[in-house]
Order: C-alpha cells, then sequence, then structure tokens
C-alpha cells in the first residue's frame, strides 16, 4: 500500500517492483504504466476520446468532471452549463453529443498529487464512450 | 441564445440552449441524442406535411377541408368511436380531446394506461409517497432504479438525480447510494461505484423479494436462509439497511416492474411495502417516481383527475361520463368500437399483434406528425405541429409538475396544432349538429 501511494506521488517508478518485470506479470506492469501516464523520461500526451456513435448526450461528464463543477456553477444542479462555455469547461452537450472543449485544464494535466489520477468522466459514462488515453 | 425546455422526454430539461433566428434551429446544446432527435423531426423526410385521405386502397394528399369533412362524416357513423393517444400533446390538447369524446359519447384514453398510470390506479387503495425531482437533486442520498434503465430510457435523468451535487452539499455522487434491481445488465449498471448495489434479480420474480422484504419489515429473520428471487439472503439485508436508513430514498419505477407477472397485483405490493418501511423508517422517507415515457403521460392523468375525478379510460354516455369500468386494452380485446382516433401515437406498432389486426379491421384517424405503422392503416390522417418547438402548450413532468413549454419557431406549410384540429373537429360537428 506504501508503494502505491509514493507511485501515485511519484516517488517511486513501477519499475522499483521487481516482482511487476517478471514475464507473468506483463500486463498488469502495462497497464500500471498506462494508468500512470509517463514512460522513464517521456511525458506521453492526454488524450481524451469520446466515441460518438456510442455517446446519448446523457451529460454525466459534464456534470462529475470537478473542473466544471468549480468552474460552471448550473452544472451543480446537474443542468447544462451556460453558453458560450467557461474557458476552463472540458466538455459540453452540442447536437445530442459530448464534445471536448479544452484539454489543458484537465486535472489530469493541471493538477498534483492524487487529483492527478482523476478519470470519472471515463469511469462513469454508462455507454463507455469516454475513454482515456496517453500516446 | 436563451434556456429552453425539451420535449424529447417526461424529464422536460427546462435547462437546455437553442440557437435559433426564429426560423431554423441552427444548434441545441445541453439535450440529449433524445431531445436532439425531437428537433431533427422538424424536417425529417418521414415528417407529415400535409393531409391525407385513403382513396383506392392508397393514401392520397388531399385539402384540409376535404380532410376535415371526411373525419365529421366518419364519426357522424360512428356508434362507439375510440379515442387514445395525447401523451404527446399539450395539456390543452388533452382537454380538447376529452371534450371531444364527451361529444361524440366515445371512450377516451392516453398511453398511460399501459404504462406508469397503473401506480396510480393502485394508489388510490394504497397511498403514494411522491417527490420531485429538485427534492431528489437536493436531498436524496439513495437512488433505486427498479426495472428500469435510466441511463437510456430517459438519457439526463441519472445525470440531474444521482451526480449533481445540489443545493445544500458540496459532494454529489460520493454521498448518493446507487441500487439497481434488474435481471438484465443494462448500461445504468456503469454509472456504479463502490458502495452501489447491483441486484441480478431473477427474471418475472420481483413479486417473491417484495413478499420477502414485506415479511422481514413485520417480523425480523424471515429471509429464507438460501435467498429468494435469485439474490443471496445478504444482498437482500442490505436492501432492507438502504431503504430503513436513508435520510431521503427514492424508487424509480421502471416498465420492468410495471409488465403483470402472475396474475398478480405487482403495484399493489411495491405500494405497500414502500409504506411498511416509511413506517419503519426513523431518519427519513422512500418516495417512488415513475419513468414515463412520452413527454406529457402525466398530464392526461391530471387533466382526466380535475375534470372527472378519473385518471383516464373515460367512457361517455349520453354527453355524460358512464361508471362503467373499461380498459383500452379490453375495448379491443372485444372490438367494442366502430373507429379510432389516434393522436400522436402509434398503437399498431406498440401494441400486440392480436390487438393490432383488431384495431387495423375498423377505420382509423390518425393525428400525428410523423410516419408510422399505424399512418399505414390510416383511413385520414391529419399532420399537426410538434408541441414544445412548433407549439407552445402546459406539460406535466414525471414529477407531476407543471412546465410551461415554448414556441420556438413557426411549423411548416401552417400546420395548425392538435389543440385547434381538435377544436376545428368539435367546432363543426356541433354546427352540423352534434354525434
Amino acid at each position: 500500500m506504501a508503494f502505491a501511494l509514493d507511485l501515485l506521488q511519484g516517488k517511486v517508478k513501477a519499475d522499483d517492483c521487481p516482482p511487476l518485470l517478471e514475464p507473468k506479470y506483463k500486463k498488469q506492469y502495462e497497464t500500471l504504466k498506462e494508468l500512470l501516464g509517463s514512460e522513464e523520461g517521456v511525458e506521453k500526451e492526454l488524450r481524451i476520446n469520446v466515441d460518438t456513435e456510442l455517446c446519448d448526450g446523457c451529460g454525466i461528464c459534464v456534470t462529475i468532471c470537478p473542473v466544471n463543477a468549480r468552474y460552471c456553477p448550473p452544472s451543480l444542479s446537474g443542468k447544462a452549463p451556460d453558453y458560450p462555455p467557461e474557458k476552463h469547461q472540458l466538455f459540453q452537450v452540442k447536437g445530442g453529443k459530448c464534445e471536448l472543449l479544452e484539454l489543458k485544464y484537465c486535472r489530469r494535466i493541471e493538477a498534483e498529487g492524487r487529483e492527478r489520477e482523476c478519470r470519472v468522466c471515463e469511469t462513469y459514462c454508462p455507454r463507455e464512450a469516454v475513454k482515456i488515453e496517453y500516446v | 441564445m436563451k434556456r429552453s425546455v425539451c420535449s424529447g422526454c417526461s424529464l422536460l430539461c427546462d435547462d437546455i440552449m437553442v440557437k435559433s433566428d426564429g426560423i431554423y434551429i441552427d444548434e441545441v446544446f445541453g439535450a440529449c441524442l433524445k431531445g436532439k432527435e425531437k428537433f431533427d423531426q422538424i424536417a425529417s423526410q418521414h415528417r407529415i406535411l400535409s393531409p391525407m385521405i385513403r382513396k383506392n386502397e392508397n393514401l392520397q394528399k388531399a385539402s384540409w377541408d376535404d380532410a376535415i369533412q371526411r373525419v365529421i362524416d366518419l364519426i357522424k357513423k360512428s356508434k362507439k368511436p375510440l379515442i387514445y393517444g395525447l401523451s404527446n400533446s399539450s395539456c390543452e390538447a388533452q382537454l380538447k380531446g376529452i371534450e371531444l369524446a364527451k361529444l361524440i359519447n366515445g371512450f377516451i384514453d392516453s398511453n398511460a394506461s399501459i404504462c406508469q398510470g397503473k401506480v396510480l390506479d393502485n394508489a388510490i387503495n394504497t397511498g403514494i409517497t411522491l417527490t420531485t425531482i429538485t427534492e431528489i437533486i437536493n436531498k436524496a442520498d439513495l437512488i433505486i432504479l427498479w426495472g428500469s434503465n435510466a441511463a437510456e430510457s430517459i438519457p439526463r435523468l441519472l445525470n440531474k438525480v444521482l451526480f449533481s451535487r445540489g443545493k445544500f452539499r458540496m459532494t454529489g455522487r460520493e454521498i448518493k447510494t446507487l441500487i439497481i434491481i434488474d435481471p438484465v445488465k443494462t448500461a445504468s449498471f456503469n454509472t456504479m461505484g463502490v458502495r452501489d448495489v447491483a441486484l441480478r434479480i431473477a427474471p418475472g420474480k420481483d413479486l417473491e423479494l417484495i413478499k420477502v422484504l414485506k415479511e422481514e419489515c413485520c417480523a425480523l429473520d424471515s429471509i429464507p436462509s438460501e435467498g429468494a428471487a435469485g439474490l443471496d439472503k445478504d444482498d437482500m439485508k442490505r436492501l432492507l439497511q438502504h431503504l430503513s436508513g436513508a435520510e431521503y430514498g427514492v424508487i424509480f419505477v421502471g416498465q420492468g416492474i410495471l409488465t403483470p407477472q402472475k396474475n398478480s397485483n405487482l403495484i399493489n405490493e411495491l405500494l405497500e411495502l414502500v409504506q411498511m418501511i416509511n413506517i419503519k423508517q426513523e431518519r427519513g422517507r422512500i418516495t417512488l417516481t415513475m419513468m414515463g415515457g412520452h413527454f406529457n403521460m402525466t398530464g392526461f392523468d391530471h387533466v382526466a383527475l380535475s375534470m372527472y375525478g378519473k385518471r383516464g379510460a373515460l367512457q361517455f354516455r349520453d354527453n355524460q361520463i358512464s361508471d362503467i369500468d373499461d380498459t383500452i386494452i379490453k375495448k379491443i380485446e372485444r372490438e367494442d368500437f366502430d373507429c379510432s382516433i389516434f393522436i400522436g401515437t402509434d398503437p399498431i406498432s406498440h401494441f400486440p399483434m392480436s390487438l393490432s389486426s383488431k384495431l387495423a379491421k375498423k377505420p382509423i384517424i390518425l393525428i400525428d406528425n410523423r410516419d408510422s405503422a399505424t399512418l399505414q392503416l390510416s383511413s385520414i390522417v391529419l399532420p399537426t405541429a410538434i408541441t414544445g418547438i412548433e407549439c407552445s402548450g402546459l406539460a406535466y413532468r414525471l414529477d407531476h409538475i407543471p412546465i410551461e413549454l415554448k414556441k420556438i419557431i413557426n411549423p411548416p406549410n401552417k400546420i395548425p396544432t392538435d389543440e385547434e384540429i381538435l377544436n376545428q373537429i368539435i367546432q363543426k360537428l356541433k354546427s352540423e349538429g352534434g354525434s
């Protein structure tokens, strides 16, 4: 548990755990690397992909996103944010589909520590349309 | 750009934003796919733009005067007319519908009779604890989806009731517990967190679960050790703990529980269970909310209740309400009608084949704005404006709150509204000496 916390805080790396480097844990090692979002020395680029074929515009990502909640007061009551969108706003629903507006204010880029591991939009999407990726 | 009310489903979201110059709708923000589809109907290729009359087995375009005259002739010939639908119309049109039924001594019912209306019918005996969406947003800490896939049937419902933070709290989803009782793993299950409870009940065993819970409410430790209804004992205890320990719980009743099971009155049992839990409850209360599909399904219940003290299924004789207790299904089964008027609905698609074939034998008058299976069998078709976009009106939200719908653009070809068409028929019938 202590190792996991250190890993989240960036004090240690996945490679510091010798059992993870064993072949039988290769899949877990790769998943962990993907979750942590960075490779040794090379910072991967964050992408939030919204599959417009799957999305039904429920707006859960708009309401649950902590950045939207902070800067768009209507989303606190589950309402659609105002238009034109606030500059920090990450998501909006346009034409019945979710649309990604501004990624640079996402917690995965801006925040520190554990908040950086936020992936609520992906976790709670009922249609599994939102995917967080590092490329 | 200003906030408008969406008439895509019974949630009637009053926060969507529509960009329009008064002639065309350019963009819709905040509406889900269902709401967007409603706006797409304006210019849909399935839109009906002119009245049609069946001639030589084919539907042919006709003038308004001819079409209305054919409707009048058909109604005058009819001894037992049937009026059904009106859940996609404003309350004003529903009032006119009831007025027409009274004038022609017909039977009138709405789609609620085969949907959420069953809950209100049973509530006459048991009582019901209702709530509003705003109360749920601000206070609820327990949300139960029973036989409903809210994430796909009413897409923005969970966004509003489960993920919002409300007026009095800074936390939202974190303190709300979601329980889903469903035999199928639906999209709603994807919104569950670690503290939520997923109950994959055996199909058709809701009554068994309700009965066990009722027994447990009366006498502790009466849950069978092997569990019941496909659920284990611990899951059932957890469900009851949440029900009796919640400060503000709400059960969303879906179609899954409205379907009859083993000729039993499932709704009645559920209402009794809720009453028993509320007596046991020390911290708060449990409420019920019905999830209707059509945007003004609840409206007809209110209009009919305020006029005749009955939620629906109004039979008129000698221009007076009759005490006969009938339903739309029984009427069609018995073929106790000789002409049907459908307003904003598609019963040929919705009803089972055995009923649809009986409906198809008699002349059909359709008042609707889009192509459907019913249209293909209709004798006369009258197009209407889309309520909430092309005309204003009052509608009741699923939590029984009246919401005013506003007109955004003009209808194409100056198509009249449901209310105007029904009024024209009533006036013409009156001027020609009634039915």
